[in-house]
């Protein structure tokens, strides 16, 4: 496999799972960027444990994501059933003071990063497998009462408490989850780079989630596949030149998607148009 | 006790800054029902815009006009974009600070590909001028002292227009109660475009005091500043005007007097970690929200 594929396949399957974090508690309405720095703190951590203490992957992983779920628990706390807009400055303002204290951390290499993590063998087929349990485990969730109580949420606040949903517990729950999985995609992220820069959790990756999540649609979980698979593809597609703009394209994407079809490209209503239907003399009988 | 007022002074001059853009903000939210993530990235266009004119001219006037046109201008042809996001069915104000956050990218990746080589650019000396008074430690600089005086300035001037103008009811009506305003003859999308204009008018000056008194602009600036207006905007509860100024003067001295005492990029670090835990306390905000 050449080197461009591997690294497209790569960072391909971190970003749907990043996606996947930010489409969660958004089922109920939040944006929670603090999916960012949970990904920074597991991958700094991650790469530190492998390469200073020799730790093996697994326990790596294991630790990764217990991290960043205490993480998640521990601010769900107190944002669980905050409005969007105090859980995107949480999330924003944790990113900025994560970057800032990796960045004045000589123990993790400053603003010049972090290199030579150990290899592990066969990462691109461990990350493919992670990304598909954590699919099944997400669609599981999609299908469950948990899923339909946060379709309720996200409709009405105020008709989902009438209907006796929990909306802290619930809120709890999605950004939990969402932190484990955000910790999970930053050991892999460190096992597939095998270096680390603090300008990688950035606005700008700030930016390109939101791309992949609004533009891939935010009422499925399928929308972020193809999305994070096409973005991931433009600096492949377009020539050097058009890739350098690549921010821009990003950009304009997401405020075209807004403007002509705000649920995504792949929408709950388009995916239960494709379900089989049941003939109407079947019916009728 | 002098590096103390010194940067109390210094932090007071940014903290105005902040009560202007959080002003702004604030207005596009309670009259144009958006959230403008997008905002800070005018202003910082506009910093440039006064950076360049004053590449080849010497007249204050037209670097002051061409700098608030392009301020204006921009404000203003976001507006159709936002009514269209807000006329479709179904969707809500998230959907404005998404757009906006792509608008934001946009400008933040053609300032750095496009001006100067995206390196930051220094303002000249006769534009920011030295030092006005000096007392030991304590100097205030031009930059300072128009900061200051601009920003209360330009503070009173929009609450004048907002509690003693027609237009500035008719503002009022909007935030209280879109329908009910709409119901007694109030013009939404005229009122709407006006808020559009002070809005631009209000970027396009806290460029020209955030110019003078920082002396330099980069492409990145707008996402700091983004990020503090909206951290201010929350704190003090999102859409509350009178909060705002309280919350921006106080995160400006908050932010000097780390400057003062904590070396390097820590010092900005303080003031998130401060308002990070003011909203974990309080995430309704420290005077309540007005959506």
């Amino acid at each position: 496999m050449s080197e461009v594929t591997y690294y497209f396949l790569g960072f391909s399957a971190i970003y749907v799972l990043m996606g996947w974090a930010l489409y969660l508690p958004y089922r109920v309405g939040q944006l929670h960027f603090l999916i960012v720095a949970c990904m920074a703190i597991s991958a700094y951590f991650g790469g530190y444990a492998a390469k200073e203490w020799d730790w093996p992957f697994v326990l790596v992983l294991i630790s990764g994501i217990l991290i960043s779920t205490v993480i998640g628990f521990i601010f769900s706390l107190a944002i669980g059933k905050a409005p969007c807009f105090t859980v995107v400055i949480v999330g924003l303002t944790s990113v900025f003071i994560v970057k800032t204290t990796i960045e004045n951390w000589k123990l993790l290499g400053g603003t010049i990063g972090f290199f030579h993590v150990p290899s592990v063998t066969n990462i691109l087929f461990i990350m493919y497998f992670l990304l598909i349990i954590t699919g099944f485990l997400i669609y599981r969730i999609d299908h469950s009462r948990l899923g339909r109580a946060a379709s309720v949420v996200f409709v009405d606040r105020e008709v989902a408490i009438t209907l006796g949903v929990d909306i802290k517990k619930l809120g709890m729950f999605f950004q939990i989850t969402a932190c484990a999985i955000a910790g999970m995609a930053g050991v892999l992220d460190v096992f597939l780079v095998r270096s680390l820069s603090p300008e990688f959790f950035t606005f700008s990756m700030i930016g390109y989630l939101m791309c992949i999540l609004f533009v891939g649609g935010h009422t499925t979980m399928w929308g972020v596949i193809p999305s994070a698979f096409l973005l991931q593809g433009i600096p492949l597609i377009f020539s050097s030149n058009i890739a350098s703009w690549r921010q821009v394209i990003y950009g304009a994407l997401l405020v075209i998607i807004i403007l002509l079809r705000p649920e995504g490209m792949i929408t709950r209503k388009m995916l239960w148009n494709m379900k089989p239907k049941v003939p109407q003399q079947a019916i009728n009988k | 006790m002098e590096i103390f007022i010194a940067q109390l002074i210094s932090g007071l001059a940014l903290g105005s800054i902040y009560v202007l853009l959080v002003t702004g903000f604030n207005l596009m939210l309670l009259v144009a029902k958006i959230i403008q993530f997008a905002y800070p990235q005018i202003v910082v266009i506009s910093m440039y815009t006064y950076w360049w004119v004053l590449q080849f001219s010497n007249n204050i006037f037209l670097v002051i006009l061409a700098g608030l046109s392009v301020s204006i201008i921009l404000s203003i042809l976001s507006e159709p974009i936002f009514r269209k996001i807000n006329s479709t069915p179904g969707v809500d104000i998230n959907a404005s600070f998404i757009a906006s956050m792509g608008m934001a990218m946009i400008a933040m990746d053609i300032m750095s590909h496009s001006i100067n080589y995206g390196f930051p650019v220094s303002f000249p000396y006769k534009w920011i001028g030295g030092s006005i008074l000096s007392f030991g430690l304590i100097t205030i600089s031009k930059g300072q002292l128009f900061a200051l005086g601009g920003g209360i300035i330009a503070v009173l001037i929009f609450f004048y227009l907002l509690y003693h103008t027609n237009q500035g009811r008719f503002f009022r009506a909007i935030a209280e109660n879109l329908f009910a305003a709409s119901l007694v003859g109030i013009p939404i999308i005229k009122t709407s475009i006006f808020s559009y204009l002070i809005v631009g008018i209000l970027g396009g000056f806290s460029a020209l005091l955030f110019s003078m008194l920082i002396g330099s602009a980069s492409p990145w600036l707008g996402e700091f500043v983004a990020l503090k207006m909206l951290a201010v905007s929350i704190v003090a509860g999102l859409g509350n005007l009178k909060g705002g100024l309280v919350c921006g003067l106080i995160l400006g001295i908050i932010e000097s007097i780390a400057i003062g005492y904590i070396s390097g990029s820590w010092s900005n670090v303080i003031a998130f970690v401060v308002m990070l835990i003011v909203v974990l306390i309080r995430p309704q905000g420290l005077f309540g929200t007005k959506i």
